[in-house]
């Protein structure tokens, strides 16, 4: 309980230190000497073609120091990191760092340098507030159209919850600027009145929007600093449920709701594995989240401020527990859900730092389903893509944790009559129902050695067979001619 | 005496009419319809009106494509030269086979020579194409069927015997149906025509012949189907693996559906079809017919025989040869779970307090346009292509909540839309009717309406619905509340 009031305490810090006044230059140049230009040489996995170690690229962003020899960037400036370089103002060295925490999800990171001594003199920058709109803040950093340090300006134009484009799947609180925020920006200091506000992000291409750029606000990054303060990042937590706002006079009747005046919303579906599934059942009214009421549109009043009710579990980390009240058939209930991912939702979601696990077999390449082979493929089969579009809220986790998928086929006389076979989701091999890549291994590796595999494809009612003699005299020679160096990789990553 | 003799083969042409030609043996078809406006299902859409030729046939029938007559609301019929016109009728109608019979409700233009069926036309033949200039006079355009083969002219899984006809054609009058004939005989109807490959598709005499022959016996059956799907068997090591011999034939059957033709007669997943009715089937699903050449094995099941016949069918089953006879069916397109075309019949739903409650149908994706199967709802699209979930599940039809007409009672409910109901007041849901038997019986003095996903469960005041029903037809004059039948 303790700890609920801590997190919720440090909410309506942050609120009540919102920053006032007009934005002016520091005073003293130092200030400009924390903020570093990032080079990272990176390697992005490549999906189509597995067993390839990705194509090697190198880009920039900015970072500013903030501890001793403690660098906050964006995740997405480092990610995929093969190597990373620190530069500062004025000054030719590039200075090797490390990655020392990296959180895709909220897309920040933290990096330290080798060694720090070129930096033990600079003083850090500290963390303001989240700005007031229409306040004036400076996006500093090393962004396209040179080399040297830019300042930009703008005003604090909206504040909201909105996509982090780096995961695709995470929403947080974010601010959207005026000032020009472009490539290399990111990672980038937003200031005001010398205390850093936000870190400068996402932005819209020019033929999308102008001048609309957006910074992750400090609720964000004081979150994610104290989530990695043990050493390790847990990641945000989510209660696992879709609430639907009970603004309806008579489902708020049907539902007992008399008593509780605008209040309450109501569990539209809970998801089996989510943080809520034992304490939560679809049509259970929700009325208090950590001793707020919740209003029917979903929101609670914290301080002065209305913010959506998921802000309470916005600030919370894992295995931390948030107090409920809610109404069953009339009954009023209380219960403590303790919080956790829900992994299933990220199917969709963008992988960094990933080695692409896949079998490949006769030519025949198969990848568990996720967001980067999706990406990586044509995706023209029916049922592969309502699996895709459905993992998580149609439940099918459960039954497939894992869904694997003929992604592609290298030609050869063995698998010549199977392209029909492409993008097809696989539902049995050799009679087993496949529900991780492992299993589909182990099917087709078995230790008694069958005249067939027979490979069954989800609405397809034709199986692919594949005479296991010629597969054995085919797959050599298609990992030669292929260029092909590993024919699998099955190895199930970190949670990262 | 040279104007004398042209003066009297004048006077010859237009009173012997005795043989059959554009002028004397065709009709202009008007044909006015109206299709209903899914979106709105108690609203029908703009007419339009379409002009096309039909082919005078014995007994004052006139033939011609069923495409534009679908939801027709008005038919005529005008003689091609005086431009008199018939109110009309459908005698019969096909719209798989593309295929329409009318008869005008007066006494038909008595100059009308009928034209005979030709069933030989094959690929090499010459066809002409008979229209009649805005003037009246004859317009014949000759082109050669290049190809016979089984494919579509309107329906997307409906095929039949076709002929493609290659040269360049001109329409007259917009006409969108042209007789083709041989030697004075309707041997098609064109119905279809590329100008950039400058190909035309003919629906081929033998289906006129098939459409005509089911009509005479006084109830019209149509085209039977055997409700399979199938693939091919090209694949070695497939071949091998169903005991087939290396080099023949068959088709390997991929799917039976439940209640069809092949599913009654015991036809099962996994079979290989060797042949029908004696006629061996290559492995990519082709026999060769002594006419049409290579013609693919649905010709055999779909264009010959009639409902009710049987087929004698020779399939491999795990290995062994053995003969299955098949009697033909045919199921109506309503029996589907969606209607895979919605013609002449009006969609049936219900407007419960501004809540549309319909039953899917394959036209109301439709309404999403051409690339429809990518843009329409995907749960309701994907319903369409693989129906069996539901099927399983007991549902005659796939009852769903296409929109929320904003009222006083369903404030909050606004953005819902495409939700698939399971339950009302704790029935459960199977078709439109159900759900009508359902809102008879409010629980509690409200509706509790259930669907398959998120929000998961809504609620409405019976009484207040009721109300705003009234309230329905005075503010957005939606005239009829219901249509379940």
């Amino acid at each position: 309980m303790f700890v609920t009031l801590f997190r919720l305490s440090s909410l309506c810090l942050l609120i009540v230190s919102q920053v006032h006044g007009e934005e002016e230059s520091p005073k003293d140049d130092s200030f400009y000497e924390a903020i570093v230009r990032i080079e990272n040489t990176s390697q992005k996995a490549n999906y189509s073609n597995p067993w390839n170690n990705g194509s090697i690229r190198r880009g920039s962003g900015t970072g500013f120091l903030i501890g001793k020899n403690r660098f906050l960037t964006n995740a997405h400036v480092v990610s995929d990191s093969r190597l990373v370089y620190l530069k500062k103002r004025n000054d030719p060295k590039p200075y090797k760092a490390k990655i020392l925490h990296i959180a895709h999800d909220c897309d920040l990171a933290l990096l330290a340098l080798e060694d720090p001594s070129a930096f033990e003199k600079v003083p850090p920058l500290y963390l303001g507030g989240i700005p007031k709109l229409d306040t004036t803040v400076r996006a500093i950093g090393y962004p396209v159209g040179g080399d040297r340090m830019s300042i930009t300006r703008g005003v604090v134009s909206r504040i909201e919850f909105n996509t982090y484009t780096h995961s695709r799947v995470d929403s947080h609180l974010s601010i959207q600027v005026d000032a020009a925020i472009n490539p290399g920006n990111s990672g980038g200091p937003v200031v005001q009145n010398g205390k850093v506000v936000g870190v400068a992000f996402q932005g819209y291409n020019g033929s999308v929007a102008q001048n609309t750029g957006y910074m992750i606000p400090v609720p964000v990054i004081d979150r994610f600093l104290k989530d990695v303060g043990d050493g390790e990042y847990d990641q945000y937590v989510d209660l696992g449920i879709s609430e639907f706002n009970l603004l309806n006079p008579a489902q708020r009747r049907a539902l007992g709701l008399q008593k509780y005046e605008g209040l309450g919303v109501m569990v539209g579906a809970a998801y089996k594995a989510g943080s809520a599934e034992d304490t939560l059942q679809v049509g259970d009214v929700l009325i208090e989240i950590d001793g707020l009421p919740i209003a029917s549109d979903g929101f609670v009043t914290i301080g002065a401020d209305r913010v959506n009710m998921s802000e309470v579990v916005e600030r919370k980390f894992r295995d931390e527990t948030v107090q409920i009240k809610f109404i069953r058939e009339g009954k009023e209930q209380s219960g403590e859900i303790k919080l956790r991912r829900f992994d299933p939702a990220y199917i969709s979601g963008n992988n960094y730092e990933v080695t692409p696990r896949y079998i490949l077999l006769a030519g025949l390449l198969f990848q568990p389903l996720d967001r980067n082979m999706y990406a990586a493929h044509k995706n023209r089969n029916l049922h592969q893509r309502y699996i895709y579009n459905y993992y998580s809220t149609d439940g099918i986790y459960e039954e497939r944790p894992e869904v694997v998928v003929l992604t592609s086929i290298l030609p050869d006389e063995v698998n010549t009559h199977f392209s029909m076979f492409e993008d097809n989701v696989v539902d049995k091999i050799n009679g087993v129902t496949i529900k991780t890549l492992q299993q589909a291994y182990d099917s087709l590796h078995p230790e008694e050695m069958p005249d067939f595999h027979v490979i069954e494809f989800i609405g397809s009612g034709r199986p692919l067979v594949l005479e296991t003699d010629r597969v054995e005299k085919a797959h050599q020679r298609i990992l030669d001619k292929y260029n092909v160096t590993r024919d699998h990789y099955l190895e199930k990553p970190e949670k990262g | 005496m040279k104007s004398l003799l042209i003066i009297l083969s004048f006077l010859l042409s237009s009173f012997c009419l005795a043989d059959p030609g554009p002028v004397q043996s065709l009709v202009r078809v008007n044909m006015t319809s109206q299709s209903y406006y899914f979106y709105q299902p108690w609203e029908k859409q703009d007419p339009s009106t379409r002009r096309g030729l039909g082919a005078v046939i014995a007994g004052d029938k006139v033939l011609t494509g069923a495409k534009y007559l679908a939801n027709s609301t008005y038919i005529e019929i005008e003689h091609p030269v005086t431009g008199k016109k018939l109110p009309a009728k459908i005698e019969a109608i096909d719209y798989e086979a593309n295929l329409a019979l009318l008869s005008p409700l007066e006494p038909m233009f008595p100059d009308r020579e009928p034209l005979e069926l030709d069933t030989d036309a094959s690929a090499g033949d010459t066809l002409e194409a008979w229209q009649v200039e805005s003037n009246g006079t004859p317009l014949i355009i000759e082109s050669k069927i290049s190809r016979t083969q089984v494919g579509t002219t309107f329906l997307d899984d409906h095929e039949f015997l076709q002929y493609e006809v290659s040269g360049v054609m001109q329409f007259r009058g917009g006409s969108v149906t042209v007789p083709m004939i041989r030697d004075g005989k309707l041997a098609g109807l064109l119905v279809s025509y590329d100008s950039k490959e400058q190909v035309s598709e003919v629906i081929a005499g033998p289906i006129i012949e098939h459409f005509l022959t089911d009509i005479a016996d006084g109830e019209y059956e149509g085209f039977p189907s055997l409700g399979i799907s199938v693939s091919q068997t090209l694949d070695d090591q497939f071949r091998k693996y169903l005991q087939l011999p290396e080099n023949g034939g068959g088709i390997y059957v991929s799917e039976v559906k439940p209640g069809g033709t092949a599913d009654q007669s015991g036809l099962k997943k996994g079979d290989v079809i060797l042949s029908i009715d004696g006629n061996p089937i290559d492995a990519r699903g082709y026999y060769t017919h002594p006419e049409f050449g290579k013609l693919e094995y649905l010709h055999l099941i779909r264009s010959k025989p009639f409902v009710g016949d049987n087929l004698k069918l020779g399939i491999l089953r795990s290995g062994e040869n053995s003969d299955l006879i098949v009697t033909l069916d045919k199921q109506p397109a309503s029996a589907e779970l969606i209607d895979p075309y919605m013609f002449d019949r009006a969609p049936r739903y219900i407007v419960l307090g501004g809540l549309v409650f319909q039953e899917l149908t394959r036209t109301y994706l439709e309404m999403y346009g051409s690339d429809w199967k990518n843009r329409a709802p995907f749960k309701l699209s994907y319903a369409d292509a693989y129906p069996s979930k539901y099927e399983k599940e007991g549902l005659d039809k796939l009852v769903f909540l296409s929109r929320v007409i904003p009222t006083k009672n369903n404030v909050g409910y606004e953005k819902l839309s495409h939700l698939i109901v399971k339950k009302v007041n704790g029935t459960k849901i199977t078709d439109i009717k159900d759900l009508d038997k359902a809102l008879a019986e409010p629980l509690e003095g409200f509706h509790k309406i259930e669907f398959t996903e998120f929000p998961s469960v809504i609620y409405i005041d019976a009484e207040e619905a009721g109300k705003t029903n009234v309230q329905l037809k005075k503010d957005y004059g939606i005239h009829e509340l219901k249509q379940i039948e």
